[in-house]
């Protein structure tokens, strides 16, 4: 077992959530989401988020709309749909629990 | 000077070194063959060729108009591997989804060194199909004896190659290969042909690149079909075989009334849950040997028929089976085994029982003649009579021969051999005793019973009878035409063979049984006509007498 697959695998749980947090504020374009996502070191590489985006979007939990950009190729602007939101509120809650239960745990020692 | 080349990455022009282009077209196919399969890929492509774009517009100055190796290698860097963002998870439910793999490394057919019986044939096209190479290899233990396996084997040693490097193990292992896989893998490698004409086209104008490029796709698609339907062919006869065999292995067991045929001139017929039973100890064995036969014989069956299915419709596999199936395998085999030893020790022993009958000699012709009716059970048939058959019961058996030597004294006698097999020598002579034969002798006539008969709870146990008869020199034998199954290897001057010594009269002279009528005997050479016309005057005198 490799310390860098548990982190990996760590890291994969929580990205979905953190998407749509970023999302929560307002849309937003991959390059925006990316920025974020790296300061928190959720993710190493841009490619990661392409494939989440577009599974997201057709899991119906965000839409998007184009928009002309002056440095390049016209940008998907994304943002949260109704049914996202509430996705986005239940992984909260989750979210929540799970700290509640580490920090509960890692007391307990 | 760098040569390069004009690009449209997601509606944006750029120019790009010739290198760089090479290697930036080999990142995006390697992303594209992660996602290929999924139906998100062409919008997945489409963003991440934006983002490309985006990040090489960020990299373009007035100064430097041309993207780079070093841009591109930037580019990846930042985009990441595919290997490093398609989790695991991912490819799982897609390959569920679409019975496809997302990606392959491309398998290769090899001879397997490490693994080898033979030529290492059958372990190396195990590993490619990835299956068991026992399965294999009983195929074309199978194949051997239907006929066509030997030839098949050497032509197949001729054709794959060895895997001798690191590398070629690896492909040989490789991923899953199915009918779609193949055709992918060659689907690819039209593609990068079609590729490299279309850039060698380019030199010689566009006319050629559509043409090349046209055919490539064209050959690619034919070669798949193809593929195709000679896999679906294939997948359809395993079936049919497979399915045959089961059919035929099902109703052996059971035993409803099949005709099988075992001989050219032999059918069985025998209801075969009662041929088994008269032949094992008890129920439990019995059993034991019926699940044995079902689990060694059944399993390749089923294995035969799993992998047409498995040809014809893109199942998937899971790797367990093939480990369960065989395990099952050996302990089926090991099931016969048992009862094959046990088998073995019930014969172990041969006794035999003599019963002698001294002969009065009178002047006229002995007449031997043997029963012509069948016997009552119903069995394996052989030329119109039953060889092993059984009625309600008792076991009938047609192992009835009739020796004829020379007598050693001036009488003639008759000896009844009963003779069985057994687990003591007890055992043996018991079963000897119980069988039960019928026969009748009078001064100048035998007539003999074509068949013995045991009890059914007696069983099978190589229950024989042997009949010797010693004619004393100058005694002249009819041998009646219905003694033709019975005659064994009867010795005569003339070596005729015994189904043609039949409907003749013969009488025993010092040098041996010689015929008395044979000169109508068709068939005859002209040394044996000459050694009977010597002969001649001794019969004469006899006749005289």
């Amino acid at each position: 077992m490799k310390i860098e697959n548990t982190k990996a695998q760590m890291r994969k749980g929580v990205l979905e959530y953190c998407i749509l947090s970023i999302l929560e504020n307002g849309e937003a374009y991959p390059s925006e989401i990316i920025e974020k996502l790296k300061t928190g070191k959720l993710i190493v590489v841009e490619g990661t988020l392409y494939p989440l985006l577009t599974r997201l979007k057709n899991a119906g939990l965000l839409t998007y709309r184009w928009e002309e950009s002056k440095s390049g190729p016209p940008r998907k602007y994304y943002e949260l749909t109704p049914i996202g939101k509430n996705f986005l509120k239940e992984l909260e809650t989750t979210w929540d629990d799970l700290v509640k239960a580490v920090k509960l745990t890692r007391r307990a020692k | 000077m760098n040569q390069t080349v004009t690009v449209n990455i997601s509606g944006i022009v750029f120019h790009i070194e010739v290198d760089a282009y090479e290697e930036l077209k080999k990142y995006l196919n390697k992303i594209r063959s992660y996602f290929k399969n999924s139906e998100e890929s062409e919008e997945i492509m489409a963003d991440i060729e934006a983002r490309i774009a985006e990040l090489f517009n960020e990299k373009i100055t007035s100064e430097n108009q041309v993207v780079n190796t070093n841009d591109v290698d930037e580019v990846i860097t930042i985009m990441g591997k595919p290997e490093q963002y398609v989790d695991e998870d991912e490819e799982k439910e897609q390959s569920y989804s679409s019975n496809q793999r997302n990606y392959m490394t491309a398998k290769k057919l090899f001879r397997n060194p490490d693994e080898r019986a033979v030529g290492g044939v059958a372990s190396g096209i195990a590993a490619y199909f990835g299956m068991a190479t026992i399965w294999m290899r009983l195929f074309f233990i199978i194949a051997l004896f239907v006929g066509f396996g030997f030839l098949l084997y050497i032509i197949l040693w001729i054709v794959i190659p060895e895997a001798k490097t690191a590398s070629d193990k690896l492909q040989m292992r490789g991923d899953d290969v199915n009918i779609d896989s193949i055709g992918k893998t060659f689907k690819e490698e039209a593609d990068r042909m079609s590729d490299n004409f279309r850039k060698t086209g380019q030199q010689y104008g566009k006319k050629a690149e559509v043409v090349v490029g046209g055919f490539f796709n064209l050959l690619s698609q034919i070669v798949q079909g193809i593929l195709k339907i000679f896999g679906k062919i294939f997948g359809v006869i395993l079936l049919i075989v497979g399915t045959f065999w089961l059919v035929g292995l099902v109703s052996m067991l059971v035993g409803s009334e099949m005709v099988f045929s075992i001989t050219s001139d032999g059918i069985f017929s025998l209801e075969s849950s009662e041929f088994f039973n008269v032949i094992f100890v008890s129920e439990n064995q019995f059993h034991l040997a019926v699940v044995g036969i079902i689990l060694s014989v059944g399993l390749p069956i089923v294995m035969l028929i799993y992998g047409g299915v498995k040809l014809l419709f893109n199942v998937k596999t899971h790797s367990g089976v093939g480990v369960g199936l065989f395990i099952l395998w050996v302990i089926g085999l090991f099931m016969c085994a048992m009862v094959g030893i046990k088998m073995g020790t019930e014969l172990s022993q041969d006794e035999t029982i003599v019963t002698k009958e001294i002969i009065s000699l009178t002047d006229s012709d002995f007449h031997i003649s043997a029963s012509t009716v069948d016997n009552p059970g119903k069995g394996i048939l052989e030329d119109n009579y039953s060889v092993i058959s059984l009625d309600e019961d008792s076991i009938y058996q047609n192992y009835v021969r009739l020796y004829i030597e020379e007598s050693k004294t001036d009488s003639m006698e008759l000896r009844v051999i009963k003779s069985s097999g057994g687990k003591s020598r007890k055992d043996a002579v018991n079963n000897a005793k119980m069988i039960s034969y019928s026969y009748s002798v009078t001064d100048s006539s035998f007539f003999l019973g074509n068949y013995l008969s045991v009890l059914k709870e007696d069983k099978i146990r190589g229950q024989q009878i042997k009949l010797k008869l010693y004619l004393p020199v100058g005694k002249t034998i009819y041998l009646d035409k219905s003694l033709k199954y019975i005659l064994y290897d009867v010795d005569n001057v003339t070596r005729t063979r015994d189904k043609k010594m039949v409907n003749k009269k013969w009488v025993m002279l010092e040098d041996g049984l010689t015929c008395l009528d044979c000169e109508d005997l068709e068939g005859v050479t002209s040394v044996q006509l000459d050694s009977i016309k010597a002969y001649k005057p001794i019969i004469e005198e006899i006749n005289e007498k």
